[in-house]
């Protein structure tokens, strides 16, 4: 057994004593609203506080990604990147004052991603204080345009430009405690846009309900079939669409999401409702599109990967049952790029994507061990045998 | 002729950001420094106050000697929370509790006096939203950095719109522009370069302190302007711009209770330096009317103004710190 894991138990507690520092990086950043595209308030304290900590290098990529670079003892062996996304899914507008009590945090976006964002602003003064030290650089970076429309812009940018092969990587997510991703489908998400010209001539006698019309959608995407193997899903996530009670809708978006750990199946599915959409236009003479926000392949490592492997045996040395499930996060585009990778969750919380969204204090220092842990098993090699 | 005091005296916080050279600076002075919370159901911001100012304060940068809450008797958990963070917390009531019981921020601020141990005190208002260490430090740097400087005065954003379309700071809330920036025009202009004399934020050497009296409630800011300015004039005074500060709002009729308060104080002020002779007394009853089941009723509430002697005329306090 490595010698790191024994230490995990003392890395809890060590972290306890830290919690005054790693609360405050967690509430400072996450005070400062960062909606996807528009983080550069974000980013900007990032930088500002990670300079502020043992850091040797802090800077940002050409895409304002920011980076903090932690040297290694040596340099031969390639960078260790552990990476959060900076991005939230709230609103400027939306206040964004944390609540600190007892055993609680509570506040807009502080499980998506203001804790992961935290936590990794604070592994410098962690690394310093704990005295770990690595063979390989550790790459710190709070990668923006993630979520959403972002459509993991940051990561793919950040990976694309880097010059060297990479080690491994950590991906951080606030929750949930136990989440082990090591693989993510293949995935296209779009949106269904029907648009009704009222003026229009038509051959109909009536002038068609935007709403109608994605009922329509709806319900012939429903009709497909869709195997069990290779697994895939077609989820109906938002609808949007009319103005008022009594007036027909002129205007209706339906957001959906395909998923499939098979990337031809994903291609197949997105074919085929691009063909319903076609057709529907057609027949209802509205202007209907089927317009794509973001994709991503499907990769994965096996469970047997020797990372994957560690970082159950670090969870359960921790007493924490991992919990794994296809994630669309930055950890797919590492494992597109063949590069080995995790996503793990730092504590338990409730109502992530609410403007109230709780997290529990206590957990974190268990969530922050094992991400010490995974970090600790890459650099002793656990990628390194199989790329 | 000499620049105004408004441009002497006023700082921006980022001037001391370098937190290193600040602590260091104290460490050459050994000098002690206690920050200051006075409480009264501030459960829901007192945490993250304490544990902000701790981690950057204590932990990174050791410029506080101690975090203090002194509370005036809260319902909520806000003892139990404060002291879980790492605060010393105290009950006002317990502290030279010989000395009559009263309930007011300015009895905790004075008893804070007795209590803390540092030679520079910081006194933060508990319901700050948007709370940050540079709370503390700006008002710390001018102190630090400037001998001849015993007190420090926060101000903040609140911003109006320039002739030339420029958005500025300036000014306070709704009873600075509407009772102490008039009567401070009226009676003392040199104290209208103040921008907000009414800000719950300062810190000041324990040696001025502990000479000025404190008023027991809202009075408890105006009158240590006046008495500083009497005592010492404006030149050991400054104020810093610590830009934005989010609390939560209070209503008119609240802000009606503390403008009797700042008034009756400043009265009182007037008469104790001679510039004002009233021919009869003050009422201390606070009238306020409300609109209850379509008839007026008065609610009534007494402000006494009373105030407690400088610290140091307290015997217990000339033991501890003077003997």
């Amino acid at each position: 057994m490595p010698d790191y894991i024994d230490k995990l138990p003392r890395f809890v507690e060590d972290l306890r004593s830290m919690m005054d520092i790693i609360i405050t990086n967690v509430v400072l950043i996450g005070q400062v609203p960062a909606p996807t595209f528009q983080e550069q308030a974000r980013v900007a304290l990032f930088c500002e506080r990670l300079a502020s900590f043992p850091v040797d290098e802090c800077t940002t990529d050409g895409f304002i990604n920011p980076i903090g670079i932690i040297r290694g003892k040596s340099r031969s062996r390639s960078p260790i990147f552990v990476v959060a996304h900076m991005d939230s899914p709230f609103s400027k507008k939306v206040d964004h004052h944390f609540t600190v009590r007892q055993h609680t945090i509570t506040g807009t976006g502080i499980l998506d991603n203001a804790l992961g964002v935290g936590v990794l602003l604070s592994l410098p003064e962690i690394f310093q204080r704990l005295g770990l030290t690595f063979e390989s650089d550790i790459i710190l970076t709070g990668v923006i345009q993630s979520m959403g429309k972002g459509n993991l812009r940051g990561i793919r940018h950040l990976l694309k430009t880097w010059s060297t092969p990479i080690r491994g990587a950590v991906c951080i997510e606030s929750g949930e405690l136990g989440r082990l991703n090591y693989y993510s489908d293949g995935m296209i998400r779009g949106e269904v846009i029907c648009r009704v010209d009222p003026q229009q001539e038509r051959a109909h006698h009536f002038v068609p309900n935007a709403i109608v019309v994605l009922n329509e959608v709806i319900n012939q995407i429903l009709e497909l079939r869709l195997p069990l193997k290779p697994r895939s899903k077609i989820i109906f996530g938002t609808i949007q669409g009319g103005l008022k009670h009594g007036q027909i809708a002129h205007e209706a978006v339906l957001g959906l999401e395909i998923r499939s750990d098979a990337d031809e199946l994903v291609r197949g599915l997105y074919d085929d409702i691009k063909d319903i959409v076609a057709g529907i236009s057609h027949e209802y003479e509205v202007a209907l599109t089927f317009e794509t926000i973001s994709n991503q392949r499907a990769a994965r490592l096996k469970y047997t990967h020797p990372l994957v492997k560690s970082a159950a045996a670090i969870m359960a040395r921790l007493g924490v049952e991992p919990v794994s499930e296809p994630s669309e996060s930055e950890l797919s585009i590492f494992l597109s790029r063949n590069i080995p990778a995790v996503t793990l969750g730092i504590t338990h919380g409730e109502g992530y994507q609410q403007l109230e969204a709780v997290m529990q204090i206590e957990p974190m220092f268990i969530g922050i061990a094992q991400i010490l842990g995974t970090l600790l098993a890459i650099d002793s090699g656990v990628c390194d045998a199989i790329a | 002729m000499n620049d105004p005091w408004i441009k002497t005296h006023t700082f921006h916080y980022k001037a001391f950001c370098d937190l290193e050279q600040l602590t260091a600076t104290k460490m050459e002075k050994g000098l002690k420094i206690s920050l200051c919370l006075p409480t009264l159901n501030e459960e829901k911001t007192i945490a993250k106050e304490i544990v902000i100012f701790k981690s950057e304060l204590i932990s990174r940068y050791p410029l506080l000697d101690e975090i203090v809450v002194i509370d005036s008797g809260s319902t909520d958990r806000t003892r139990e929370i404060a002291r879980a963070y790492g605060a010393d917390v105290y009950k006002a009531a317990d502290i030279l509790p010989h000395l009559a019981p009263y309930t007011g921020k300015g009895e905790n601020l004075w008893k804070a006096l007795y209590i803390t141990q540092g030679d520079i005190i910081i006194y933060l208002d508990a319901d700050i939203k948007n709370i940050h260490h540079r709370f503390a430090y700006g008002l710390l740097g001018p102190l630090l950095m400037h001998d001849h400087l015993k007190f420090t005065k926060a101000f903040y954003d609140r911003p109006i719109t320039a002739t030339d379309q420029t958005v500025r700071p300036t000014g306070g809330g709704r009873v600075t522009e509407l009772v102490i920036r008039p009567l401070f025009s009226l009676f003392f202009p040199e104290l209208t370069q103040i921008l907000q004399p009414l800000s719950g934020e300062y810190a000041g050497y324990r040696d001025v302190f502990e000479q000025i009296p404190f008023p027991i409630g809202y009075g408890v800011e105006t009158s240590m302007i006046l008495d500083l300015y009497e005592k010492w004039g404006l030149e050991i005074m400054a104020q810093v711009d610590l830009e934005k500060r989010v609390h939560r709002n209070q209503d008119t009729k609240a802000l009606g209770k503390m403008a009797f308060a700042i008034i009756k104080t400043f009265i009182n002020r007037q008469v104790a330096m001679g510039m004002i002779d009233l021919k009869d007394v003050v009422h201390d009853d606070m009238i306020q009317y409300t609109l209850m089941d379509d008839e007026l009723t008065p609610d009534i509430v007494t402000i006494e103004g009373l105030e407690r002697p400088p610290m140091i005329e307290i015997p217990e306090y000339l033991e501890k710190y003077h003997q």
